[in-house]
């Protein structure tokens, strides 16, 4: 059966096809309006704390020569999508490309050469439509694990996230409310860590039971599915969230991706950043504060530098606190990964270091 | 008759040798040989040394040269005579091989044929009749004329040239000729009449050491020139696979013979007034200038007259070296009227475009003609350039080209009065001309890959030639530049062409685009909206249709020049920006491997 939620994004994709539509019937260029996705309409809106897309809009028209293709791939798309709903089904963009790729009437043409000419449309009515691609029925690909008190369901089945082993819980790529419940949640806060085998260090050490807490790694970069489940442990249930990441511009970087979000995801972060997320380790300061020895850091690299000043200038990192921290990296012109604190010890990082920066409330907000 | 005498080839008097002897060095003295002795034999072999000697010059070296110069030599003649004779000439050229670097070269024409009088002496006479001091604009004899083709076959193969000649009164008549190298005279032999009817002239040479070959410098390269140049003329080349080229004439008008003209006196040189003060009848020479010179009036004959140390009143035969040189130098100081030009006979712009349109059939095309200017202070000029663009234009490249199409670059044909010149381009102020020309600004990107036809004729009752081979035009600084403006006004209008063919081509590419996408988006819209899919594409369809129109009204109001700059600055700037985007990618790509480098 079409949910009601289904239901209205079928509706919608509709109305878009009955504008243009009527357009055509009177004899007017198509044309097809969307917002503007580049980092020139991309601004950290200091109500909600997320990176919000701007007002700039475009158009899209099938009588320039320059757009008539990606009108044409873009009306494709809309009606693929409408027609996968329908059928209740959830498709990933992969095979969204190649169910739409065909070869075009009386020539050599195909209506997608690749991917790369899709992914980017879908990602334009995602933000035109403002539709979430979860609610468009579409699978985005998911890599990150998870462990801790709590149980989930998950269609008929329920799943305890404390009984996982040591591979943990691979979170879906949908993990909307209607698709994912989140039961028995005893869990005091959640920790986000950057890295996939800093995380096995923590599931190994029981680090989630000792301390009542959910270990997620997005294993780099996460993806929309991970910072959606940690969004809904933060809005729904207040747990408090914790970012642990490499002390390098990168690890920085994806910590403000899961705070205030992405600028290419940047019209859905609404629905996807978790604001309240505070920086748990490691910083530069860490290595003063915890008498790490010198050897194990790095020293910055060029692309390091020139990452770490572009970031200085982003909206969300004007805060006093980081940019004494990129001064200071700057000024010692070192980084350091999480595992270098097993220098001190195996266990030093579950055992000490986490809890002491925990229970110190030194955080970088 | 069988070989001509050998030309003993007397050694010249080496300069006198060194030699050391037991470390001293002496001089050996060679011996020395009469003046009378030198004479002698200079007088005997003067022909044939003088024809041998100067082989190179006269257009007789190389194999595939000697055979284009001497069928040159026998069109030329036919062409002459057919004019003369007010008839529109058909030319038949047969070449047979007979052997290795041996062939056979058969001429026939519709002329009015030689009567047995003249026969020898045209064709059996070195130099006879030249036309040293006409000022007349003629196609000019590449030195040597029918008569060196005479005599390269008995020099290579020891074979007469056969003749049969009608003059359309009575019977026709054969004959084989060879000349008498001794005392230059033609040789007849075998003459008598045959019963065919005939009218016009057969010439039939055997001639060794050339080679027969489809080039740029081959002889159907050169009958396809001569047609072009001449469209009055019909013409055929029968090469020796067999292979019969026909051009046919594209015009019924026989040019009007050009007019003897007088040469002006800022063109003459010492040696010209010397010679010409012998021939003339005038009784003085003041009345010898005026009466001789284009433009010499009394006022500038008086002028002359305080000039100069002799006296005017003498006759013009007793004129010395030094009198002449004095005419010369106050003739520079004196001002005269440019030079009349109806000596001038040009092709004419209707003319060529009939000939290349049937002949080089080409998609667009644009003839100059240039008014007649003087160089040199003396010598009146005139520049006819025709560039044809697209069609068979062009020259397919021995690069080759991609799958089905070959390449064309650009083809020049030089002519110098209406005879193509087919060698020694490199010296030649044509090529120069057009070298000198930035054919990207008319729109053509590169003349390795351009289907381009550049026709110039240059036409002067004096060509100045770089050399006696007569197939290059010395670059004088004015022919240079008429050659150069004309190229630029037709590059113009190439320009204007080919951006119309562009935006057109644009504009079809457009249609098919915006069509085939229609396909798919009224499929789509009919998915989305429940629809009919056929009528919307049908909406779709005549939306498309209606833009274009609107596009094309505006396309049409006719560009300026201004306009046409720009659009030529657009293209060349877009392709100078991929060439830079290939190079850059590169670059980008070293750059990328690096940074990933330092990462690892």
């Amino acid at each position: 059966m079409t949910s009601k939620k289904d239901k209205e994004v079928i509706q919608r994709l509709k109305e878009a096809g009955i504008d243009i539509y009527s357009q055509i019937n009177k004899g007017n260029d198509p044309t097809y309006e969307l917002p503007v996705r580049s980092l020139n309409n991309v601004f950290f809106d200091q109500k909600t704390k997320t990176i919000k897309l701007g007002d700039k809009k475009s158009t899209r028209n099938f009588l320039n020569i320059a757009h008539t293709r990606k009108f044409m791939q873009t009306m494709l798309i809309a009606s693929e999508l409408k027609k996968v709903i329908e059928e209740e089904a959830t498709v990933s963009i992969r095979d969204l490309y190649y169910a739409l790729k065909h070869t075009i009437e009386g020539t050599e043409e195909n209506t997608f050469e690749n991917q790369g000419e899709s992914d980017p449309i879908i990602e334009d009515l995602e933000s035109s439509l403002n539709l979430l691609r979860e609610e468009l029925h579409l699978a985005a690909s998911s890599k990150g694990v998870i462990s801790g008190s709590m149980k989930i369901k998950d269609g008929k089945d329920t799943i305890d996230l404390a009984k996982m082993g040591s591979g943990g819980w691979g979170v879906p790529s949908n993990v909307e409310p209607d698709k994912i419940e989140i039961k028995d949640l005893s869990a005091e806060y959640v920790l986000f860590i950057e890295k996939d085998a800093v995380w096995k260090r923590f599931n190994e050490d029981k680090y989630w039971q000792k301390h009542n807490c959910i270990i997620i790694t997005g294993r780099g970069q996460p993806s929309r599915a991970e910072r959606r489940f940690v969004q809904r442990l933060n809005k729904e249930h207040k747990l408090p969230v914790f970012a642990l990441m490499d002390a390098d511009p990168w690890g920085m970087y994806i910590y403000s991706v899961i705070k205030q979000g992405s600028i290419s995801l940047s019209y859905s972060e609404e629905k996807l950043a978790t604001p309240d997320t505070k920086y748990v380790g490691l910083t530069v300061s860490d290595v003063e504060t915890f008498k790490i020895p010198k050897e194990v850091t790095i020293k910055l690299n060029k692309l390091d530098i020139k990452r770490l000043n572009e970031m200085k200038n982003y909206d969300w990192f004007k805060k006093k606190e980081w940019q004494n921290e990129f001064n200071l990296m700057k000024e010692k012109s070192i980084k350091m990964e999480l595992e270098a604190l097993s220098k001190k010890g195996i266990r030093f990082i579950t055992e000490e270091y986490l809890p002491q920066k925990i229970k110190s409330k030194d955080f970088l907000p | 008759m069988a070989e001509p005498e050998k030309t003993k080839i007397k050694e010249t008097p080496k300069t006198p040798e060194e030699k050391k002897v037991n470390g001293e060095i002496q001089k050996i003295k060679p011996k020395e040989i009469s003046a009378e002795t030198l004479a002698k034999e200079f007088k005997e072999h003067s022909v044939a040394e003088f024809f041998k000697k100067n082989q190179q010059m006269l257009g007789l070296s190389g194999k595939i040269r000697t055979l284009t110069t001497i069928i040159h030599e026998y069109v030329t003649n036919s062409i002459d005579a057919c004019e003369s004779a007010n008839i529109l000439p058909e030319i038949d050229i047969k070449v047979q091989e007979l052997g290795s670097e041996y062939y056979e070269i058969t001429v026939k024409d519709n002329g009015p044929g030689l009567t047995k009088n003249t026969v020898g002496k045209a064709l059996g006479q070195l130099l006879a009749g030249t036309k040293f001091h006409r000022m007349v604009q003629s196609r000019g004899q590449q030195g040597i004329g029918a008569a060196g083709a005479t005599m390269y076959a008995q020099t290579t193969t020891g074979k007469p040239v056969k003749v049969i000649s009608g003059t359309g009164n009575g019977k026709a008549f054969s004959l084989e000729l060879t000349i008498d190298p001794k005392q230059n005279e033609p040789k007849i032999e075998n003459m008598q009449d045959i019963d065919k009817e005939f009218k016009g002239l057969a010439i039939q040479a055997k001639i060794k050491d050339v080679t027969y070959r489809i080039s740029e410098q081959g002889p159907l390269e050169y009958i396809r020139r001569t047609a072009i140049a001449n469209p009055h003329v019909q013409i055929s080349l029968t090469d020796p696979t067999g292979q019969k080229t026909l051009f046919k004439r594209s015009s019924d008008k026989i040019p009007d013979a050009p007019k003897e003209m007088q040469p002006h006196p800022k063109g003459v040189t010492v040696d010209e007034v010397v010679t010409m003060a012998k021939y003339s009848d005038a009784r003085k020479v003041g009345s010898f200038l005026k009466s001789s010179f284009d433009r010499m009036g009394d006022k500038a004959v008086q002028e002359i007259t305080k000039m100069v140390s002799f006296d005017m009143n003498m006759d013009p035969k007793k004129m010395e070296w030094s009198d002449a040189e004095e005419i010369i130098k106050a003739i520079k100081t004196i001002s005269f009227i440019a030079p009349t030009t109806e000596g001038l006979s040009p092709i004419g712009e209707d003319q060529i475009e009939n000939s290349l349109t049937s002949i080089v059939q080409p998609e667009f095309l644009k003839v100059i003609t240039r008014k007649p200017q003087v160089y040199k202070g003396g010598f009146p000029f005139q520049v006819e350039v025709a560039v044809a663009f697209g069609g068979n234009a062009g020259r397919a490249s021995s690069n080759g080209g991609t799958e089905g199409e070959t390449l064309k670059r650009m083809e020049v044909m030089r002519f110098a009065n209406k005879v193509p010149l087919l060698f020694d381009g490199g010296g030649c102020a044509i090529t120069k001309a057009v070298q000198t020309i930035d054919w990207k600004r008319y729109g053509i990107q590169n003349i390795d890959d351009a289907p381009l036809t550049v026709f110039i004729n240059v036409i002067s009752v004096h060509i100045p030639y770089t050399s006696a081979g007569k197939q290059a035009i010395s670059d004088e600084p004015e022919v240079l530049e008429e050659i150069r403006l004309a190229l630029m006004d037709s590059g113009r209008k190439i320009a204007r062409h080919i951006i119309g063919k562009k935006k057109l081509k644009e504009k079809e590419a457009k249609k098919r685009t915006y069509l085939k996408y229609a396909v798919e988006v009224a499929y789509a819209i009919g998915e989305l909206t429940g629809k009919k899919k056929e009528e919307i594409q049908k909406k779709l369809h005549d939306i498309v249709l209606k833009r274009l129109k609107l596009e094309e009204k505006e396309e049409q109001k006719e560009l300026s020049d201004d306009e046409v700059d720009k659009e030529i600055e657009k293209e060349t700037k877009k392709i100078q920006k991929t060439e830079e985007k290939k190079k850059g990618k590169k670059e980008k790509i070293k750059g990328i491997k690096k940074v990933k480098k330092e990462k690892e």
